[in-house]
């Protein structure tokens, strides 16, 4: 490809971007077991760490002895909350020591072994002597608010509701509270109206494949090394940070075995981690178990909204009016942010709406904490609202499809986002999208109107239904970035290699690859000799990595822009050699050439003194402008007799701009299927028991997950509009692939049944129910 | 009669294991899991669930896929264990056929569970070289992904099982 500039960045001239021709940088070392995880990872001298974990859901330490524990052989330390500072807090605000005296849920750590090995730090637990006082727990947000509720936290928060806002994100002061508008005469002018309450409740588990951990080397001081198998090193950083504010942390990563968004903060992993680092001075692992994961770790928030939505008659959302409870378990991971990502989404979904009352309270219970996940607070929110917009559609016999081309945000529309700002929409459009994705699924051909099923056996037991979703995210743009592209020269070629210095960690999405071929093809080499720098903090500039569907615009605009850096300083020491204005010059071959004197050529090695390099920067500032969209089509059946639900047919669409690469992207429209989202309409639950309050879902054996053999048929239809975005003209969408999955999938149980099902999931017995048949 | 040691193949080399509690040897309750990653430093095979639920530890013993954290080292005496590390060629590192075809069908996201499904999917494939789709989808049950690879992984054993999708086609233009 020649003339590559500014002005060329359109999919003909791309050599890599938007084609399925090279293999991600990784491809050939997951399949051969070369790809390191953070558990194949040791160092020398390092200790296995085990914690002992409160078996109520709300309890004081009264004695605890660990006497025997220490005198194991091969027990190196054992900590409790009488060693650990209690001003180390986690949480936001900072809410709960990292050991403490008094317990928040079953599975709190009550203490910490680090052992020779993890079987003698398995060994030491139960020699661990503690009494425990037994206090009254609640782990139903709803409950929690009220007067008579226990108070987790009575020195900090009133009625377990948890402060507002989250200060990093939300620089003009806290934002949890839409209002906009006249909400009554907004009402008044509606022809159609729902009010219910609806719950998203049920705090499913993302369950990545590789547990949570972390290895914490203590430097001296407050100086630590921090191997972590968190999806973002610099948010694995930053939340540490809130529990020691003056800690001096080198986070590096792996390959990362899933997170979902849920891996990034692992405050508690890699605060045991340091504890014990800093009691035994050898360094420490902490790898969850499964079941500490699954019992432990964070879920989905709990959801509980009690709204008012009307429509006008021609399909047009008017008014909004709800209150949002945020069941936020134990503590706020950053939470605050979630809530307000939550109401932007949903304005996103209703954004022609001119009349909104939003109300929200983050609350805690006595539960494991929840936090974040893939959705991001809008997938939890969605999963209730669309409930009650199906109802106002339904009431106007309006066709969804029609109803969410009508009110899904487009081009000029204005929203709150979670940094309590205003934003206008640029350049997206998604009517296209929605028609093409409805076309390709046979919405037309499949629909047959509200409650009504697609088809039905002939016996009656088996009936299908359809149903459809939709949800989008501005955060795509959020957090600034920064990113090097450096050249460097062979020692004996002509050739040269690149080397891009950011921060992202791989967790499955691609996205070190995919950046490799946008430098490659702005400065037009070879993808093989373009290279990326580990995922680490201290050699990196600011990368916030893969959070959220941020990673094609940010670190695409980044090293984009750290690539055409590097290229003009290129042109510009090419001057002498070619003598011609750079304008007219291109990159080819590893050096540069111009279109005024063909044949002049000057490599880059020869611009740069020997032995040096030349280094471009670029970076990204947080943009909201540009939400993406993502829309879903669901075909279910449903056994009449046994309440059993069947996923057979799944489409979904979306306008990414510009596909970085087609094949990348294929498989993160398919991922919504997992990591708790469409399935939390289907089976995905979290079980607790009302007796004992533990967590009866607490392995893989209990806690139902689609295997292999039990997959629909899935279509994508993907558009590519070439939004004003970044250079290369793309969206990232891989986040919100299942955030509308799981409100889809109850519409269409809906119409199969032809009785209205708002309990997540619709297992058997719930469909049971709504038959009349239990 | 207890036997004090353990002999089997691990990737076409020959290992002796001292069974006992003392330095060194290998306890009677070791699985074949942490022998694997601990002992030999092959940590292709992944430790998650523990339980034998989700498949990330999948290795083939005498050519059964088996979950080898369900598997103790004791009851290998005699067996032959291929894990994911003996598909390459070891001198060339080149990539056995179904690795590459788990390449070219981009069949793996986070990777940490493609261990586990390439081993699952070997054992099927030399039992039964042209196993229809049910029969895929049947043997891979037992193997968890979570970034939904699912689709990907069936094109990639597809097309050895002698149904290629044609690449070309599905991304043309593309290439």
């Amino acid at each position: 490809m020649k003339n590559f500039g500014n002005e060329n960045y359109t999919p003909e001239n791309y050599k890599y971007v938007g084609k399925v021709n090279v293999p991600r940088k990784d491809a050939k070392d997951i399949v051969s077991g070369k790809a390191m995880f953070l558990d194949d990872y040791k160092l020398p001298r390092m200790l296995i760490a085990k914690t002992l974990r409160s078996p109520y859901a709300h309890a004081k330490i009264k004695s605890i002895d660990t006497s025997e524990a220490e005198k194991l052989n091969g027990v190196v330390a054992v900590v409790t909350y009488k060693d650990v500072d209690q001003n180390m807090k986690m949480g936001w605000p900072p809410t709960k020591p990292i050991l403490g005296e008094e317990l928040m849920y079953v599975g709190d750590p009550v203490a910490f072994v680090a052992a020779e090995t993890e079987q003698i730090a398995e060994d030491a637990l139960p020699l661990i002597k503690v009494e425990y006082e037994e206090l009254p727990a609640v782990t139903n947000a709803l409950d929690a608010v009220k007067d008579d509720a226990p108070q987790l936290y009575p020195d900090l928060f009133k009625n377990n509701i948890i402060t507002p806002g989250y200060a990093p994100f939300q620089k003009d002061g806290p934002f949890w509270h839409l209002i906009k508008g006249d909400i009554d005469k907004g009402f008044e002018d509606c022809a159609f109206i729902a009010e219910d309450t609806v719950e998203f409740a049920k705090m499913a588990a993302p369950n990545a494949p590789e547990a949570p951990g972390a290895i914490v080397r203590w430097e001296g001081g407050k100086n630590f090394t921090v191997w972590c198998d968190t999806q973002s090193g610099h948010i694995c950083k930053t939340l540490n940070n809130i529990v020691m504010p003056d800690a001096n942390f080198d986070v590096r990563t792996f390959n990362v075995g899933g997170s979902y968004g849920n891996k990034q903060s692992q405050v508690m992993q890699v605060m045991s981690a340091l504890i014990l680092s800093m009691k035994t001075n050898r360094p420490v692992k902490v790898f969850q178990s499964k079941v500490e994961q699954m019992c432990c770790f964070e879920t989905r928030l709990g959801s509980q909204v009690h709204a008012k939505i009307g429509m006008d008659k021609d399909g047009v959302i008017q008014a909004v009016k709800g209150e949002w409870t945020v069941d936020a378990g134990c503590l706020s991971n950053t939470t605050q942010g979630q809530v307000g990502v939550g109401i932007g989404e949903a304005q996103l979904v209703m954004a022609k709406c001119p009349n909104w009352d939003l109300d929200t309270n983050l609350v805690a219970t006595n539960k494991q904490p929840a936090g974040i996940v893939r959705g991001y607070g809008g997938q939890e929110l969605n999963s209730c609202l669309s409930l009650l917009i199906g109802r106002t559609m339904r009431e106007g016999n309006f066709d969804p499809v029609e109803v969410y081309k009508k009110n899904y945000v487009c081009e000029g529309d204005v929203y709150t986002w979670r940094d309590g700002r205003q934003w206008q929409a640029h350049s997206v459009n998604y009517v296209k999208a929605i028609e093409e994705s409805s076309k390709k699924f046979d919405w037309k051909g499949k629909w047959k109107g509200w409650g009504i099923p697609t088809w039905e056996s002939e016996d009656g037991t088996l009936v299908r239904g359809v149903g459809c979703g939709i949800i989008g995210n501005a955060d795509i743009g959020e957090d600034n970035t920064e990113a090097y592209v450096r050249v460097v020269p062979d020692l004996f070629t002509d050739k040269s290699r690149v080397v891009i210095q950011t921060n992202i960690t791989e967790s499955g999405m691609g996205q070190r690859s995919n950046i490799i071929k946008m430098v490659a093809d702005v400065l037009n080499v070879d993808y093989d000799m373009v290279d990326i720098t580990p995922p680490e903090i201290k050699i990196n500039p600011t990368g916030f990595g893969l959070c959220g569907s941020r990673g094609t615009i940010c670190y695409g605009h980044a090293v984009s822009s750290a690539a055409e850096d590097v290229r003009q300083k290129l042109y510009d020491l090419a001057v002498p050699f070619l003598e011609v204005t750079t304008d007219s010059m291109y990159m080819t071959d590893y050096g540069v050439a111009t279109l005024a004197r063909p044949g002049k050529f000057v490599s880059w090695k020869k611009l740069i003194p020997p032995d040096l390099t030349l280094t471009g920067y670029g970076q990204h500032l947080e943009n909201f402008s540009t939400p993406n969209m993502f829309m879903i089509f669901v075909e279910v059946e449903v056994n009449k007799e046994t309440g059993q639900v069947k996923l057979v047919d799944c489409l979904g669409g979306t306008d990414c701009g510009q596909a970085i690469d087609p094949a990348m992207l294929e498989m993160q429209v398919q991922s919504g299927i997992g990591s708790a989202s469409l399935d939390t309409a289907i089976y995905e639950e979290h079980v607790i028991d009302p007796s004992i309050l533990r967590t009866m879902t607490y392995d893989m054996i209990e806690y139902k997950w689609r295997p292999f053999n039990d997959f629909p048929t899935y279509e994508t239809c993907v558009l590519e509009s070439q939004f004003d975005t970044f250079q290369f003209k793309a969206t990232g969408v891989g986040e919100i692939a299942g955030a509308a999955a799981a409100s889809a999938t109850m519409q269409a149980i809906s119409n199969a049944i032809g009785v209205q099902v708002a309990t997540y999931p619709a297992t058997p017995d719930v469909i049971l129910k709504a038959l009349e048949k239990l | 009669m207890a036997k004090d040691t353990i002999n089997l193949s691990v990737n076409g080399i020959d290992y002796t294991f001292s069974i006992g509690d003392n330095f060194g040897q290998v306890p009677c309750n070791e699985t074949l899991l942490d022998t694997l990653r601990n002992r030999l430093n092959l940590t292709a095979a992944k430790k998650a669930c523990d339980e034998g639920a989700c498949g990330c530890c999948t290795v083939i013993k005498d050519g059964d896929a088996v979950p080898s954290c369900m598997t103790l080292l004791a009851d290998c005496d005699g067996c032959q264990i291929t894990t994911l590390e003996g598909l390459s060629d070891p001198v060339t590192g080149e990539l056995s056929e179904l690795q590459q075809k788990f390449i070219d069908y981009y069949a793996f996201q986070c990777g940490f569970c493609t261990p586990g499904i390439i081993m699952t999917t070997k054992a099927l494939l030399d039992k039964n070289p042209h196993p229809t789709e049910e029969e895929i989808r049947d043997a891979l049950s037992g193997n968890y992904c979570r970034c939904i690879s699912h689709y990907h992984v069936f094109e990639a054993v597809n097309a050895i099982a002698g149904r290629p999708e044609d690449l070309d086609e599905k991304w043309e233009g593309r290439r």
